[in-house]
């Protein structure tokens, strides 16, 4: 009897296979798992925690690395930079959008794709449609919906004025001599977010699928680069009648266009847009973006409202223009270049230096047709036509077709100029003025804010903001921060380089007769650059100054240690945990600025640990 | 309310005397005060000198703890629909907005989003650290519907196969005894709080099947489910509304 139950008392005493765990270990595991997966665990991942032999160390190395963790990570920076725009900035080039009026064909209704402001030698037509009132029996004002009787257009004139063009947004091959890869429902798996508004997808009856687009001639032209046309015309009188039959004054020639006559010119600029008949939207129309309708920003896309959760799983999608898609991708780069410094652990310091990036399609397809649209305005009648880019086209990818939303390519360098998020069109429109730019910088890099000294403010005349009472105890910081931006247009990526552009322009220093973009580009108080008054040697070193000022500064390891601890702990920090910063900042130093080991150092503190250990309820 | 009128016994009783004309000196003194007092009011403004404010004086100081607190973190809100996708079969957001919506239960995602403490960048809004009502309600009531949806999935007639349940992975029994409930519920405090229910507070099983109990006892013959899976609904509801999975 003596066996057996011996037998019993050792079965009893066997360990359980499940190591007995304390709540603290539980709620330790569930923050991690929060914390680097990005989700509560799982019932498999709890029963392999509750194994003997869990190792914690070698768990968070596993997951160090991971999407969950680069997401986290990024959190506390989109956090701070909030790298999105939204509708507030409206990006409707009138170069990249093509707007579409319906006519009646000899077949029945069609839609008629063409550019506001297009040039044309046809005086009638010149910056309107190509179809004039005697061809449709309608007048097509901008904005607003057509006026009088549709009659039919002849096939003849239907052919002397437009083509029919298979456009990048039907067909994948677009570029191919016969495109084929037409927009599928396969498309959704290959090209995932990329949903044209339905409008575009059929014809007028609104059941015809759509295969080709009919398209003003002189927007299907293909060339880069146009020869400047001079009609002879000086524009119409400010409230005079448009000719009969326009509904808009003709475009009279611009000052670049009577001193450059005949002279070439980039159709990758706006120059080009405004100044040749030659230049139109490419090769399957690559270098313009459709809008199903005539009004100012058409919708062309379903995209999502919302996508906390990634843009693979988005909240309800509405058709939005052209000009939102432009944006939410924008917005994506700096993502994918934030995740990319993440997940490969680079050092962090690339975020404001490097002048690599990725891109996808769309991206690729703004770098290479779209970015030099806004470019150059009035800085054309200082000799700016050809915009020098803050990033090179030729540097982007090729392979990427515009429609190619889940590729997405590194780009080792964009160019001179570029320097980090700092030189992103999502950076620079977030924070349209240079003031802004520096500010956001200054307080997301340095975790530093601009307080302003309790002095009473008096009326002054002073200028020079860095000299002004009450505002130079900011401003004295601010400016010359600000002066790194000098070269990049405000609410634009438009570089002004110091050959076309030097701190003091001759033509705007002289008393009259000022072309007018010397007031836009040049500030009339200072006779500078806008922006270069307070720091020449600043303006000329452009954002990658900026970048090496900030990454060189003591504060950047400390604000870097700072940001990251207060978004993993749930709270501010406070005087007590100077010390415990001051560590963790040598220690991100130390590893090279690299993320990884910084999160791994307050993973492991009990300051994280005990973050959630609160009496039981 | 009635207001009280006034009476002709309770009027004063003034003596009615006639009052003799105002002298002429009388009235030259009134003209001439009146006049010192337009001049005096059409007259330069007294100019006040801007002085700084001098600070209050303290009535008594106290000090302030900056020492850290260690209070529980709030569970970022992307975690939080991720868990609920999670908890929930895995679904994509607008998978589970439609399987929610049915019967009026929820209706879309976008109404909540900014409620749940997502921070909008396009609009500067910040990302909420704090909890609030809003933010608990909709995400209470969220929880509630897609536990109805789970029961309905999980344990409703036809029953789906265990290894397919998505929230209650366990046999149910009728009417449990306090052990067997103890046993199913420890399934559903694993998945929603991260740790078995015999770290939990010790009258935290017998409180939630009474609570099973109780509700299954008022759904006899009421609802589409049965009052069983009527009482798992409310367990995992009130589970998932605990301050516990929420926080971390």
């Amino acid at each position: 009897m003596r066996w057996p139950l011996l037998f019993l008392v050792m079965l009893a005493a066997a360990p359980d296979t499940r190591a007995e765990r304390a709540l603290p270990d539980y709620r330790y595991f569930r923050a991690l798992s929060i914390d680097l997966l990005g989700r509560p665990p799982t019932r498999d991942e709890l029963a392999a925690f509750e194994q003997p032999g869990f190792d914690f160390d070698a768990w968070i190395s596993t997951h160090l690395g991971g999407t969950g963790y680069a997401e986290r990570l990024r959190r506390v920076y989109m956090d701070l930079l909030r790298l999105e725009v939204g509708p507030s900035f409206q990006f409707v080039p009138n170069p990249l959008v093509l707007r579409r009026q319906e006519v009646r064909g000899p077949d029945g209704p069609i839609y008629v794709y063409y550019r506001r402001g297009q040039r044309r030698v046809n005086p009638s037509t010149d910056g309107e449609l190509c179809l004039t009132e005697d061809d449709t029996g309608q007048e097509f004002p901008n904005n607003a919906a057509p006026i009088g009787i549709a009659h039919e257009v002849s096939q003849a004139v239907l052919d002397a004025r437009t083509v029919v063009v298979k456009p990048w947004w039907l067909y994948a091959d677009y570029r191919g001599a016969t495109p084929a890869d037409r927009n599928a429902p396969d498309w959704a798996r290959r090209f995932p977010g990329f949903q044209l508004a339905p409008g575009l997808l059929v014809e007028p009856d609104g059941k015809t699928p759509t295969t080709e687009v009919r398209v003003c001639r002189e927007e299907a032209q293909a060339v880069e680069t146009g020869a400047v046309y001079a009609s002879g015309r000086t524009g119409g009188k400010k409230g005079e009648p448009p000719p009969a039959g326009r509904t808009t004054q003709p475009p009279g020639d611009s000052g670049f266009a009577r001193a450059n006559k005949g002279r070439a010119v980039s159709c990758l600029s706006g120059t080009g847009f405004q100044n040749s008949v030659e230049c139109g939207c490419g090769i399957g129309l690559e270098r313009c973006m459709p809008g199903a309708g005539f009004v100012n920003e058409p919708p062309a896309f379903l995209l999502p409202t919302h996508t906390p959760l990634g843009g693979d799983a988005p909240f309800e999608s509405t058709p939005q223009p052209a000009g939102a898609w432009e944006r939410l991708w924008w917005g994506e780069e700096a993502k994918h270049f934030l995740d990319k410094i993440l997940l490969e652990d680079r050092d962090f310091r690339e975020l404001l230096t490097s002048r690599s990036t990725v891109v996808n399609g769309p991206l690729a397809q703004f770098y290479r047709f779209f970015a030099g649209a806004t470019c150059c305005g009035g800085a054309a009648d200082l000799g700016y036509s050809d915009p020098t880019p803050l990033v090179e086209p030729g540097a982007i990818p090729e392979a990427l077709v515009p429609e190619d939303t889940a590729t997405w390519l590194p780009v080792a360098d964009r160019g001179p100029y570029a320097s980090g998020i700092l030189t992103m069109p999502i950076f620079l429109t977030k924070y349209g003025s240079r003031r802004a730019r520096a500010h956001v910088a200054y307080s997301a890099f340095l975790c530093r804010d601009f307080v302003a000294d309790a002095v009473r403010l008096a009326p002054s005349t002073e200028p020079d903001l860095t000299k002004r009472p009450g505002c130079s105890s900011c401003h004295q910081t601010l400016e010359p921060m600000a002066a790194y931006f000098t070269r990049v247009m405000e609410s634009d990526w438009t570089f002004l380089p110091a050959d076309r552009f030097p701190m003091s322009h001759p033509l705007c220093s002289r008393p009259k007769g000022q072309p007018g973009a010397c007031k836009t580009i040049y500030d009339p108080a200072f006779t500078t650059l806008r922006g270069g008054y307070a720091s020449q040697p600043h303006a000329e070193a452009g954002p990658a100054g900026l970048a090496a000022e900030l990454t060189g500064s003591p504060e950047f390891a400390s604000c870097v240690a700072e940001n990251v601890a207060q978004s993993l702990l749930g709270r501010a920090l406070v005087p007590e945990d100077a010390a415990w910063k001051a560590e963790l900042a040598k220690r991100f130093v130390a590893g090279g600025y690299r993320m990884r080991a910084l999160v791994r150092a307050i993973l492991a503190s009990p300051r994280y640990r005990d973050a959630n250990d609160r009496r039981q309820r | 309310m009635r207001r009280a009128q006034p009476s002709a016994s309770r009027a004063p009783q003034v003596a009615l005397v006639s009052r003799p004309p105002p002298s002429r000196a009388a009235n030259l003194r009134a003209v001439l005060a009146g006049a010192a007092w337009l001049c005096a009011a059409c007259g330069p403004a007294r100019v006040i000198a801007p002085s700084p404010p001098s600070p209050l004086p303290p009535h008594h100081e106290q000090a302030i703890d900056t020492t850290p607190k260690q209070r529980p973190r709030m569970m970022p809100p992307e975690v939080y629909l991720r868990a609920y996708m999670m908890w929930f079969g895995g679904l994509a957001p607008l998978d589970v907005q439609a399987r929610a919506r049915g019967k009026q239960l929820f209706d879309a995602w976008d109404d909540y989003l900014a409620a749940l403490g997502l921070p909008d960048y396009r609009l500067d809004l910040p990302r909420q650290t704090q909890t609030n009502s809003l933010m608990l309600a909709v995400f209470g009531r969220l929880g509630e519907a897609l536990c109805v949806r789970a029961v309905e999935h999980d344990l409703h007639s036809p029953k789906t196969p265990l290894d397919q349940r998505v929230v209650f992975a366990f046999d149910p029994v009728a009417a449990p005894t306090a052990a067997q409930f103890a046993e199913r519920f420890d399934v559903l405090h694993r998945g929603f709080l991260g740790y078995p229910a015999r770290l939990a507070p010790a009258d935290r099983t017998a409180r939630y099947h009474a609570l099973f109990d109780d509700v299954a006892h008022r759904h006899k013959g009421k609802n589409p489910l049965t009052p069983d899976e009527t009482g798992w609904a409310a367990v995992c509801t009130a589970l998932i509304q605990h301050p516990e999975t929420g926080l971390y």
